[in-house]
């Protein structure tokens, strides 16, 4: 399978997760729910929509706010997660809304900003 | 080539190389800025090596010269997990692309991130539409940089068909001024006295969101695109 982070790892939003299944993805979303176990957490988009982020390992950490995921989307259309990171906000909140505009433009023009 | 390109990794490395020339849609770029994640960091005597990730494509290098004169400062590594913007040199060597930085800046507002995918989609939609563009002359852009507000026009003559009459006069007046800061709002007012400010400011606006002209000094001077 390879290590997903040596290629490309298309931005999408929830709306976007059907289309990618079993594709290299990368997702930003706010932390809305986080299961007991650490093994599962609920992101949600600048649409507000839900995503759900699973990991092969429980989180050792706590997370929220703004995450960026990178995974695999899974035939249940979630994310199996391989990377994360979290924005940092403590200077400046991040526009999650201002996030899903581009993603709306970067879809629309492929041409101007290529994914592979 | 005085551009400066906001470009992802997938556009870089897909540059087109001519002798010591790279190309993006048919235009040299040599100047770039990218913001990506740092995956790896490693330091060497003479270079700090980064792999810096924007998801386009696998993580590129990007190498930082490191001051060997110089004590502490500009030499400190960027940790890995740390979002970055770059400026810097596209260079490749045995077909392997890189990056030569001469700035490294961390974000500090994770905004800037979003804002540089905009401005990426612009600045390659611009550089498209002057290859598409009919009167094709060698491109000649601001040497301010494409960051920049407004002109992204380049050489060439725009059509100025798609114009309203106001938009042509006041675009007209804005070519025709020869003032190194260009011509102010005021300045126009005084030459259109048909013209109501309102109507100017807007006609101003149209012009700038189009490319024709761009801010200089302040919002109320305007030079054109197009001026030789």
């Amino acid at each position: 399978m390879g290590d997903i982070h040596e290629g490309p790892r298309q931005r999408i939003a929830t709306a976007h997760l059907a289309r990618y299944i079993g594709q290299p993805v990368c997702f930003v979303g706010r932390v809305e729910k986080i299961h007991p176990t650490g093994k599962l957490f609920v992101l949600s988009d600048g649409e507000g929509k839900h995503t759900t982020v699973e990991l092969s390992e429980p989180l050792d950490e706590e997370i929220s706010g703004v995450v960026e995921v990178v995974g695999r989307v899974t035939n249940q259309a979630t994310i199996m997660c391989m990377s994360y990171v979290q924005f940092r906000e403590d200077k400046s909140p991040f526009d999650l809304e201002l996030y899903n505009e581009a993603l709306k433009i970067i879809h629309e023009f492929p041409e101007y900003f290529p994914f592979g | 080539s005085q551009n400066i390109v906001p470009c992802t990794v997938s556009q870089l490395l897909a540059a087109e190389q001519v002798d010591e020339t790279f190309r993006i849609h048919d235009v040299e770029i040599s100047q770039v800025t990218m913001v990506g994640i740092i995956r790896h960091a490693e330091k060497a005597p003479t270079n700090i090596l980064y792999k810096v990730d924007d998801m386009t494509a696998a993580p590129m290098d990007v190498r930082q010269w490191v001051d060997t004169d110089e004590a502490g400062g500009e030499n400190v590594v960027v940790p890995p997990g740390t979002y970055i913007k770059v400026a810097g040199h596209l260079r490749s060597f045995q077909n392997k692309k890189s990056l030569v930085a001469f700035k490294i800046m961390p974000l500090e507002n994770m905004n800037e991130f979003t804002t540089h995918i905009l401005e990426i989609v612009h600045a390659h939609m611009i550089l498209r539409k002057n290859l598409m563009s009919a009167s094709r002359v060698p491109q000649s852009f601001s040497s301010a940089g494409i960051g920049d507000v407004g002109g992204y026009g380049g050489g060439g003559s725009l059509p100025v068909n798609g114009l309203t009459a106001h938009q042509s006069q006041v675009l007209n007046l804005i070519k025709n001024c020869t003032v190194p800061e260009g011509m102010s709002l005021q300045e126009l007012k005084f030459q259109l006295h048909n013209m109501s400010m309102s109507t100017i400011k807007q006609a101003v606006e149209f012009l700038s969101s189009e490319g024709h002209i761009y801010s200089t000094v302040d919002d109320d001077h305007y030079k054109s695109t197009d001026a030789e």
